[in-house]
C-alpha cells in the first residue's frame, strides 16, 4: 500500500497565506474601524495621531461559563495554558489548542470586535515575521525552497514560512484567550485575584490606579490636542511638529505631575495607608476546580502530544 | 516593537520573567514607599503621551519614550516602563502576555540607562543638558533596539535574519526619539525644572 503523498510545501504555503489574508483583512478592517471613529468623534481625526484607548471589562455583563469561573483559578489555568502554547513545536497540538481558544473566545461571548482588535494590534509584528522570515532562514538540509522565474536572487524557504506560521498561530492562540481571561469580571476583582495568587498587593494596586488614570488622561490629552488644533497645529513631518509634539508632552508631564500631588493628597485625606479596601471575596466550588482540570489537562496532552507524539506515531501498527 | 507570544524560546521567556522580577524589586526598593501611586499616576500619563503618533513620511510612528520615562523617574523607571508594557498588553495585545518579561528588560534597563546619563549631565549648562537628553533618549531606544536583537538570537540562527532588520527598523526611531526627548527637557528646563530633579527618588534608597 503506497501512502498519498501531499507535498508538505503546499499545505505550508496555503496556511500561510491563510494566516497572511486573515491579519492583513483585520489590520485593514481595524484601520477602517479608526478612521470611522475618528470621523465620528468631535475633534476629528485625533484618534487617528493618540490612539484610540479600549476599556477592558465591557463585556462583564454578559453572562457565560467564563464569567461563573471563580477569577482565580481562570487566570491560573489560562496562564499555564498560554506558557504551555508558546512552547509547543509541532502543528497538530497548537491547532488543537487554536480550537480550544476559539472555542473559549465564543463561549466567553467575546465581541468580534474586540477579538478582532486584539488580532490586528499583532498584525504588524506577524506579518514582518512572515514576510522576511522565509527570506532571512538560512538553508538546510532537507528544507524546501521555492523559487521565482525571473527572480534568480530571491529564494524562499518554505522552513521560513512554516517557522513564521507556527509562531504566528501561538501568538493567535493566546491573544484569543485573553478576551476571555480579562474581559469576564470586573478589572479589579482581576486584580484581586491576581494579587491572592502571589502578585506582591503593591503592583496590582499600581495597575489599578493606572487602569483608572490613563482615561483620565487621555482625556486632557484630548482636550489639548483640540487647543492645539484650534491654533493651527497640523501634524505634518518636520521640525515644527517635532517642537509641537515636544512642548505637548511636556506640559503634559506637567499637569500630569500636578495632579499625582492632588491626587496623592486626596487619597491620604481619606485615609490612604497603603492598601486599597476590597470587598471581593473568592469562593471556589467544585465547578471552579472542574474547569481548570480541564484546562490544565489539556494543556497537558498538547504538551505530551508535542513532546512524544513521534514516539506514539513510531509505536501504533498503523503507519 | 514589542515582542509578540510564541517568539522567543520557552526557557528565555521565562528565564527573562525572572531577570525582570529583580529589576522590579530593585526598582521598587529604590522607590519610596509612598511614591509608588504617584509613579503609578506618572505612568498612566507615559502611557497615554507613548501613545501619540509621530508623522513620519508617509508613516507615522508611536513614541516608545524610554529614555524621557528614565529621566523623569530615575531608579522608578522600570517599574514605570514594566506596569506600562502589562496593561499596553491587556488593553492592546501590543507584546505578548508569555513575553512581558523579555519586553520589560528591553525597555525597563533603557530607561535606567538614560536615566544614569542624564543624571550625569543634568546640573551643567541648558545646551548640554538638552544634549544630554537627546544623547540618553537615542542610547536608550538603541540599547532597545539591541536588546530586543540578542533576545531574538536566542532563538538560533533562523532568527538573526529578523533581529538585523530589527535593529534596522529601530534607526528612524532613535532619531525621533532623540529630537522628541531634547524638545521635551528643554520645555521643562524652562517651565517646571523640579521635575527634571526625578524627584521619585532618584537620590533616596
Amino acid at each position: 500500500m503506497t501512502p498519498i503523498v501531499v507535498p508538505w510545501s503546499w499545505i505550508v504555503l496555503g496556511l500561510g497565506g491563510v494566516a497572511g489574508t486573515v491579519l492583513i483583512t483585520l489590520g485593514a478592517l481595524g484601520l477602517r474601524r479608526r478612521k470611522r471613529h475618528g470621523i465620528e468623534s468631535v475633534p476629528a481625526a485625533d484618534a487617528e495621531a493618540l490612539g484610540a484607548l479600549p476599556e477592558l471589562d465591557l463585556s462583564e455583563t454578559a453572562s457565560s461559563v467564563f464569567h461563573r469561573w471563580d477569577p482565580r483559578f481562570k487566570i491560573a489555568s489560562l496562564i499555564i495554558f498560554s506558557f504551555v502554547v508558546v512552547s509547543l513545536h509541532f502543528w497538530p497540538p497548537l491547532l488543537l489548542c487554536l480550537g480550544l481558544a476559539a472555542g473559549a473566545s465564543a463561549a466567553a461571548r467575546t465581541p468580534l470586535r474586540r477579538a478582532s482588535r486584539r488580532l490586528g494590534a499583532m498584525s504588524g509584528f506577524l506579518l514582518m515575521l512572515l514576510i522576511v522570515m522565509p527570506v532571512t532562514v538560512p538553508f538546510h538540509e532537507g528544507d524546501r525552497l521555492l523559487l521565482i522565474d525571473g527572480l534568480p536572487i530571491l529564494t524562499l524557504n518554505l522552513r521560513g514560512l512554516e517557522l513564521a506560521a507556527r509562531i504566528a498561530t501561538k501568538a493567535v492562540v493566546v491573544a484569543l484567550i485573553m478576551e476571555p481571561l480579562l474581559s469576564t469580571c470586573p478589572f479589579s476583582v482581576t486584580l484581586a485575584a491576581v494579587h491572592r495568587l502571589g502578585v506582591p498587593l503593591v503592583l496590582c494596586q499600581m495597575l489599578l490606579l493606572m487602569y483608572r488614570y490613563v482615561f483620565v488622561f487621555r482625556h486632557e490629552v484630548q482636550r489639548m490636542w483640540v487647543g492645539m488644533t484650534v491654533r493651527g497645529f497640523r501634524s505634518r513631518s518636520g521640525w515644527e511638529t517635532m517642537a509641537s509634539l515636544g512642548s505637548f508632552l511636556g506640559m503634559l508631564f506637567v499637569r500630569s505631575m500636578e495632579r499625582t500631588q492632588r491626587v496623592h493628597e486626596a487619597m491620604l485625606c481619606r485615609g490612604y495607608t497603603g492598601a486599597f479596601p476590597t470587598t471581593v471575596r473568592f469562593d471556589a466550588a467544585p465547578r471552579d476546580w472542574a474547569w481548570a482540570a480541564f484546562w490544565i489537562t489539556a494543556a497537558g496532552v498538547a504538551f505530551i502530544l508535542d513532546r512524544w507524539g513521534s514516539v506514539f506515531r513510531a509505536l501504533s501498527p498503523i503507519s | 516593537m514589542h515582542l509578540s507570544d510564541g517568539v522567543l524560546p520557552t526557557a528565555v521567556a521565562v528565564g527573562s520573567f525572572a531577570v525582570t522580577g529583580l529589576c522590579l524589586a530593585l526598582s521598587v526598593k529604590k522607590t519610596n514607599g509612598d511614591d509608588l501611586p504617584k509613579i503609578a499616576v506618572m505612568t498612566s500619563a507615559f502611557f497615554v503621551a507613548s501613545l501619540v503618533h509621530v508623522p513620519l513620511g508617509p508613516t507615522s510612528v508611536h513614541l516608545l519614550l524610554p529614555g524621557v520615562v528614565g529621566i523623569l523617574t530615575g531608579w522608578s523607571a522600570f517599574v514605570s516602563i514594566f506596569m506600562g508594557l502589562v496593561l499596553q498588553s491587556l488593553l492592546f495585545q501590543f507584546g505578548g502576555l508569555t513575553a512581558l518579561g523579555a519586553n520589560g528588560l528591553m525597555m525597563g534597563l533603557p530607561a535606567w540607562c538614560a536615566a544614569g546619563i542624564f543624571h550625569y549631565v543634568r546640573g551643567r549648562s541648558a545646551a548640554m543638558e538638552v544634549a544630554g537628553a537627546a544623547c540618553a533618549s537615542a542610547a536608550a531606544v538603541a540599547l532597545a533596539s539591541l536588546i530586543l536583537a540578542g533576545l531574538l538570537a536566542t532563538g538560533g540562527e533562523d532568527f538573526f535574519g529578523v533581529a538585523k532588520i530589527a535593529v534596522i527598523a529601530h534607526l528612524p526611531v532613535v532619531v525621533i526619539e532623540a529630537v522628541i526627548a531634547a524638545f521635551v527637557v528643554s520645555f521643562l528646563r524652562r517651565v517646571k525644572p523640579e521635575l527634571l530633579d526625578a524627584p521619585m527618588g532618584w537620590r533616596s534608597v
